[in-house]
């Protein structure tokens, strides 16, 4: 670890680029940035559902691995209380719920046609409905651009930022 | 063309390498190479690490070429020929010596001298002689008389 003295005098590290921002989740573990979304991956999931995360519990290509852009069926593991759901006006999502959803980060990395590679900090997926709509009205945090070769227009648009 | 700067070593980024990572909090951040992503994963600063061009430019490495390689321009005399004058006229003209230029300058006033007194002596003559035959030619008028005032007649004595 670089002395921590040294990173509080200089400027461009005060601006928080090497800031600890660690969030203790299961869907960050050490080494899951080597490995794609399966049977038992934890995600985040980054909408206004209500859940905060799921487990995956089987992937709906007929493949063995989910990536960006990916749908999954998951179980919902940890949400919010009702009571916060239910002032979002949206359906309750409780624990134990099994839902589609779709995966919008990975910490996989993922080659882009251009051929740079892009990966994010966690795993996140967003809850859908029986008719593959997003069940939630917000989406939290960036979304990858995979979505768009994929039609999720709906999702981009209600993304804050999109790389 | 797009090209990126690394934001671990500040290496340039071409299209076609690379990787973006996105952190939790958003922010993206692009690396040339693992080597740069790996370091900057473990919370490297690249102040301290030595090939990074900020740690370069910290200790003002390779500066020195950089500056040995920039010249100054410097203006280029160029001597040519103007619209009346040629090249050799004009180089004549420069290399005259000083005694030659005066002794020229001398002559030429001179010669004015010369040709005013000339001309004046010529008016003067000139003058005289139109003076004399308009004496000769013609009666002695006074303006008066032009306008038809009685003339007084000239005393013939005292």
């Amino acid at each position: 670890m670089v002395g921590t003295a040294a990173i509080n005098k200089s400027p461009d590290l005060a601006k928080g680029v090497f800031a600890c921002n660690w969030i203790p989740s299961p869907t960050t573990t050490p080494n899951s940035h080597l490995k794609m979304l399966q049977l038992k991956s934890i995600l985040n999931v980054v909408d206004n559902s209500g859940a905060i995360w799921a487990e995956c519990i089987r992937v709906l290509h007929g493949g063995k691995y989910a990536r960006i852009g990916d749908e999954i069926v998951v179980v919902v593991n940890k949400a919010k209380s009702n009571a916060v759901a239910a002032a979002s006006g949206i359906p309750k999502v409780k624990k134990g719920d099994v839902r589609h959803a779709l995966v919008v980060r990975a910490r996989k990395e993922t080659l882009r046609p251009d051929g740079r590679y892009i990966r994010f900090d966690d795993n996140a997926c967003v809850l859908l409905n029986k008719q593959g709509e997003p069940l939630g009205t917000r989406v939290l945090g960036t979304v990858a651009g995979e979505l768009r070769q994929k039609r999720w227009m709906k999702l981009l648009s209600l993304a804050p930022k999109v790389i | 063309m797009q090209i990126e700067i690394c934001a671990f070593s500040g290496a340039k980024i071409y299209p076609g390498k690379g990787k973006i990572f996105v952190r939790v909090d958003n922010r993206s951040f692009r690396f040339v190479n693992g080597k740069a992503e790996s370091l900057f994963l473990q919370r490297k600063n690249p102040r301290k690490i030595h090939w990074t061009v900020l740690f370069r430019r910290m200790h003002k490495k390779g500066i020195s070429e950089e500056v040995a390689k920039k010249r100054t321009r410097r203006t280029v005399k160029h001597q040519r020929a103007v619209v009346g004058a040629s090249w050799e006229a004009i180089r004549a003209k420069r290399n005259q010596k000083p005694e030659v230029r005066a002794a020229a300058r001398a002559a030429a006033v001179r010669d004015g001298k010369d040709k005013k007194k000339a001309d004046e002596a010529q008016k003067k003559s000139e003058k005289a002689k139109s003076a004399n035959s308009a004496a000769r030619g013609q009666p002695k008028f006074s303006k008066q008389g032009a306008k038809g005032a009685k003339v007084a007649i000239a005393n013939t004595s005292r």
